[in-house]
């Protein structure tokens, strides 16, 4: 039809001569007029009449008159943003029964011009976000059947307008973002079986009914975020499709059983920013599409949650809880984690991650781990990092790295060590042993080649790595290639910081054992 | 007049400088970064540009790349036209439609079959 349209507007105008225009506007052969920006208080005339798209944004039209696009009868396209618009006449837009989109953001409209609107039979998106909307009437949408697209979004709406998109049963994408609404109620949504997006991030939800969103069984996204909802909204339990939802930074502290269960498609939930106090051990069972999992701060929640089934997650974050122990079996179903968070928890045992082959980052720091046994971490050759930090650990297994290949990042500080194993640490570019009090005797620097950063419970251990002499920075010093001073002490050039580093009051000698 | 800061900002601005263009933008506009080799130019716009999508809040409003087949997007999920070549079908851009449905290359949409 675009062909047939184009042809006809060239020879309607006869080839060689240039398209209708205003001159306020460039116009080309292919019936697109731009008069955007111009300062323009009216609609500009002259225009060909096989224009499909105009631009009229960003002028300073304050009122469309009656049947002011009636010689357009071609345009698909319509924009009208940045006009300061506050009147369209009920007839402004008649004849316009081919345009597709039509764009009214950014003006100062106070309700939806649906009188206007009425006629706009072909119309599939519809921009009337960022105006200040406070009503709209229940028969604004009416003519639109094939409105797919309806931005509603920087207004001041106070209630979902169920009644007006009670007949648009092919709307697809909706947000309703950033207005003033509190509660959503029953049904709100019923004939909307069409929708895939629904956007309701920065409002003042508190309350939503438990049926709040029956019928919008083809719903993919639900965007809650920045709202006041205090409890779960367990009315997601009747969109089987949901595949991404947001629901962070709410009020939200319990999470129950079984939260997702009718929900089995979910890639994605934002949950943050929520008081959580408990989730359900349940609540994450059998999400088989979900990849990343970030829970942080369920301060009451005591149990590991179960996550058979949530087959495909890379990350997974749980900090802040009372869990002490951590599933044996967790790594039968996460043969695809990459970063694990655990830290600031209470888990004392810990399991064998040998399943989590894809495992790069490990961080476990602020718990009660005691010890490290030889399977612990057996065989992650693909652990880059891995944080055992403010422990107990008093004993770590001679062989325990002996398989971390690409372990690159150490750290085992503020724990109850005595000694360190470095079997396994030949990749190893930073190691923290700062904490470690027990820990006296000089380290071995030959067995850790590719050391760059150091940190050690006493400064004389620092001499293993950098020469002591006098002159060297005190933080920085660089160790020069070839042989030289100790006798078969190999000195690799590579830039060490190792802290704390000896100096005039903490020379390399290591006197009476231990130091003030 | 702050020292690098332009006097006259282009419409939509709420700061500017001469070299940088826009630094930030009145409420409800959208800032892009408009590329010019590798000069970029801040500007303040009521919608993005074709390829981009809005997302507005309360303290700023941006632009975000639609994906790859898209031409334009409602967010990074839902597309509301096509590249050429793809064909839209329920907001997403498909290289061949699903059963029941016919591509239509005139308006790289999955139409329902002739019966």
């Amino acid at each position: 039809w675009a062909l047939l349209r184009r042809g006809a507007a060239a020879a309607g105008q006869g080839l060689s001569t240039p398209a209708a225009c205003s001159p306020a506007c460039r116009c080309d052969e292919d019936g697109f007029a731009d008069c955007s920006g111009r300062g323009l208080t009216s609609v500009p005339t002259g225009l060909s009449a096989f224009t499909y798209y105009l631009d009229i944004s960003m002028n300073n039209i304050t009122k469309l008159p009656a049947n002011v696009f009636k010689t357009l009868p071609y345009l698909e396209e319509l924009r009208l943003a940045g006009n300061d618009l506050s009147f369209i006449h009920p007839d402004a837009l008649s004849g316009l029964h081919q345009l597709k989109v039509l764009m009214l953001q950014n003006n100062q409209l106070r309700t939806v011009p649906g009188a206007a609107l009425k006629n706009l039979h072909a119309l599939q998106s519809l921009r009337l976000d960022a105006n200040h909307i406070t009503a709209v009437p229940e028969d604004s949408f009416e003519g639109l059947q094939q409105l797919r697209h309806l931005w509603l979004d920087d207004n001041s709406l106070t209630e979902v307008p169920v009644g007006p998109l009670r007949h648009q049963g092919n709307l697809q994408a909706l947000t309703l973002a950033l207005n003033r609404i509190s509660r959503i109620p029953d049904h709100a949504f019923a004939n909307l079986s069409s929708l895939v997006v629904l956007h309701l991030h920065n409002n003042q939800i508190e309350e939503i009914g438990t049926s709040c969103f029956a019928g919008l069984e083809n719903l993919e996204t639900l965007d809650l975020n920045f709202n006041k909802l205090m409890t779960f909204p367990e009315a997601i339990q009747t969109m089987p499709k949901l595949k991404e939802l947001g629901f962070h930074s709410n009020n939200i502290g319990i999470i129950p059983e079984g939260a997702f269960r009718k929900n089995p498609f979910l890639r994605a939930i934002h949950l943050y920013d929520n008081p959580l106090t408990f989730v359900g051990v349940s609540a994450f069972q059998n999400l088989s599409d979900l990849s990343s999992l970030m829970l942080r701060g369920a301060s009451r929640m005591q149990e590991f949650p179960n996550l058979s089934g949530t087959v495909n997650l890379e990350s997974l974050t749980v900090t802040g809880t009372k869990i002490s122990g951590v599933p044996v079996d967790l790594c039968n179903d996460l043969a695809l984690l990459r970063t694990l968070d655990l830290s600031y928890n209470e888990i004392g045992m810990l399991p064998t991650f040998q399943g989590c082959v894809k495992l790069q980052e490990i961080s476990l720091q602020h718990n009660r781990i005691s010890q490290v046994g030889r399977e612990t971490f057996q065989d992650l050759s693909a652990l880059r990092v891995l944080d055992l930090s403010r422990n107990q650990i008093s004993n770590i297994h001679s062989n325990a790295f002996e398989t971390l290949s690409s372990l690159t990042n150490l750290d085992l500080s503020q724990n109850a060590l005595t000694t360190v194993p470095v079997v396994g640490l030949g990749s190893l570019s930073q190691l923290r042993l700062a904490g470690n009090l027990q820990i006296k005797s000089p380290l071995n620097a030959r067995r850790l080649p590719k050391l760059r950063s150091i940190s050690v419970p006493y400064a004389y251990q620092c001499c293993a790595f950098i020469g002591c002499d006098p002159f060297s920075s005190s933080d920085e010093v660089s160790r020069k290639k070839g042989a030289g001073g100790d006798e078969g002490v190999e000195r690799i050039s590579l830039v060490l910081h190792c802290s704390p580093a000896p100096g005039a009051f903490k020379p390399c000698e290591h006197l009476l054992g231990s130091w003030m | 007049h702050t020292p690098g800061m332009s006097t006259g900002c282009q419409s939509g601005c709420l700061t500017c400088s001469d070299y940088n263009g826009c630094l930030s933008c009145k409420p409800k506009f959208f800032i892009f970064l408009e590329r010019n080799g590798m000069k970029q130019t801040g500007v303040c716009l009521t919608s993005c540009p074709s390829g981009y999508y809005g997302t507005r809040s309360p303290e700023r409003n941006d632009c975000t790349k639609c994906r790859p087949e898209c031409d334009s997007c409602f967010t990074g999920n839902f597309c509301t036209r096509c590249r050429a070549g793809f064909y839209l079908h329920q907001g997403k851009c498909l290289q061949s439609c699903p059963e029941g449905r016919a591509p239509n290359d005139a308006q790289r949409e999955c139409v329902p079959e002739c019966p």
